[in-house]
């Protein structure tokens, strides 16, 4: 399932496309929106970081189940036979790729626009990213299936999609934060453990209830 | 400290309105369904 | 028993009145506008009561997909957001005269925002799909969802805030309540859950009659 997902994606590069130029659009808006104080925008560079990642991951994340549904795969997901939870991993595990490609290209960009020195932060970083996106990915994955068949979906989505995602956006920001601080990562392990409590609940549940949404 | 009796008397009042309308509400829908129902047996 | 318990609320909340404002003595440092204390803290007693009574309802529905569990899902979901509106709005009243400010980011404040906004997602979930069977399944996981992210909210807002400001300051005395103030508290919030009850039995009835209707 996550191969297909990939290959067509790769075959026409259009979300990947799309996240990107809306990545890069947001970064313009953050700089006029916040002038070019250097200071002020080190200040806000990992809330702004997080904006941005979990606002492409949103537009990516709501498209995932409207290919199937351009395509008319609909019906053929939901009669795929045996344990539809493959197909929510298969999902998750093609979203959560191309949030990761837009978001390491994104931070690229950030390095280069807003001059930062990630230099030995990077590591911890990726760390964060990858709890991060996991967790909005891993119930992002699970509301874009509910919200695929309903009316004003691209309202909807966002709606139920942001507030629950509050905790994970507290933790990647304090996280970020310490990082760009070069402060050591044991000061926000408590940060970390939420964060992994938070994928590992997104995930158990998106696997149980699965099932429920594509009965449908 | 000073009282505030009106901050107080808000407050209830807000309250009050709220509870008040939600079950107004309850009652006006199940009024209008049950006008809704009522008109069918006659039919044939 | 649906009338009976709207009587019961009746006079659980005339008894709660009587308590608050003949009984309860007049707050030292507050002074009497500590008396919405006795609307506010009940309220969201209430409200997050009847979200775990959604939550089980939701469970319910999905092991057994009997319709009334669903009903009684969506009527204690509904209610509790309208206890938590309450809880929020009284609570910005009691800040005005006692902080100097409507609204402050402090952590109860913000957890308690971030539940309220995730439950009227639920609502408008539900009233964003047409058909019933699968309305019910959706909010029921969402229900889901939002109840055990309820915990990781309440964690990540504390720990937000108290990086700025000591958590003493949250708890001011909590200790040192007199008796009486004790009393009223627990006299308004049994009458506020008797309330809250007889919504729930009534909202329930309602959508069963809703769902008659449209059969």
């Amino acid at each position: 399932m996550a191969w297909k997902d990939l290959l067509v994606e790769r075959r026409s590069k259009e979300t990947l496309n799309a996240l990107l130029f809306f990545s890069l659009a947001l970064l313009l808006v953050f700089q006029f929106a916040l002038g070019p104080d250097r200071e002020r925008l080190a200040a806000v560079l990992p809330g702004l970081l997080w904006l941005g990642f979990i606002l492409s991951g949103v537009l990516g994340l709501g498209r995932s189940f409207l290919v199937e549904r351009e395509n008319d795969c609909w019906e053929g997901l939901l009669l795929t036979p045996g344990d539809k939870s493959a197909i929510y991993l298969g999902k998750l595990a093609g979203s959560l790729a191309l949030m990761l490609v837009v978001e390491a290209l994104v931070l690229a960009l950030f390095v280069l626009f807003f001059n930062v020195d990630l230099g030995p932060a990077l590591p911890g970083l990726a760390l964060v990213i990858v709890l991060g996106t996991l967790g909005v990915a891993a119930v992002g994955t699970l509301f874009a299936a509910m919200t695929a068949q309903v009316r004003a979906r691209e309202l909807l989505f966002p709606v139920l999609l942001l507030p629950v995602l509050v905790p994970v956006l507290l933790g990647t920001v304090k996280v970020t934060e310490a990082l760009l601080l070069r402060e050591p990562l044991a000061g926000v392990a408590h940060w970390l453990k939420l964060l992994v409590a938070a994928d590992v609940v997104y995930l158990t549940i998106g696997l149980l209830t699965f099932d429920v949404i594509l009965e449908g | 400290m000073p009282d505030n009796w009106t901050f107080v008397a808000a407050a209830y009042g807000l309250a009050a309105v709220v509870f008040g309308g939600y079950w107004r509400w309850l009652v006006r829908k199940e009024r209008e369904l049950a006008a809704l129902r009522l008109p069918r047996p006659s039919r044939p | 028993m649906s009338t009976a318990l709207g009587w019961l609320a009746a006079v659980g909340l005339a008894a709660g009145l009587v308590m608050g404002f003949g009984v309860a003595p007049r707050e030292v440092t507050q002074g009497n506008v500590q008396r919405i204390m006795y609307l506010h803290v009940p309220a969201v007693w209430v409200a997050y009561l009847a979200f775990a009574v959604g939550v089980a309802g939701s469970i319910a529905y999905l092991a057994g997909r009997r319709p009334g569990a669903d009903r009684l899902a969506h009527a204690a979901c509904e209610v509790g957001t309208v206890f938590l509106g309450v809880n929020i709005a009284t609570g910005a009243i009691w800040g005005k005269p006692t902080w100097g400010t409507w609204w402050t980011w402090d952590a109860r404040l913000t957890s308690v925002a971030v539940v309220f906004v995730m439950f009227v997602a639920y609502l408008l979930l539900r009233q964003a799909i047409e058909d019933r069977e699968r309305a019910a399944r959706y909010a029921a996981v969402l229900s889901i969802v939002a109840a055990l992210n309820i915990p990781l909210v309440h964690f990540s807002v504390y720990w937000w805030r108290t990086l700025h400001q000591p958590p003493s300051l949250l708890k001011p005395g909590s200790s040192t309540m007199p008796p009486e103030i004790v009393a009223a508290l627990l006299v308004n919030f049994a009458a506020l859950a008797l309330l809250g009850a007889y919504f729930v039995t009534r909202r329930a009835r309602l959508l069963a009659a809703e769902e008659e209707a449209l059969a």
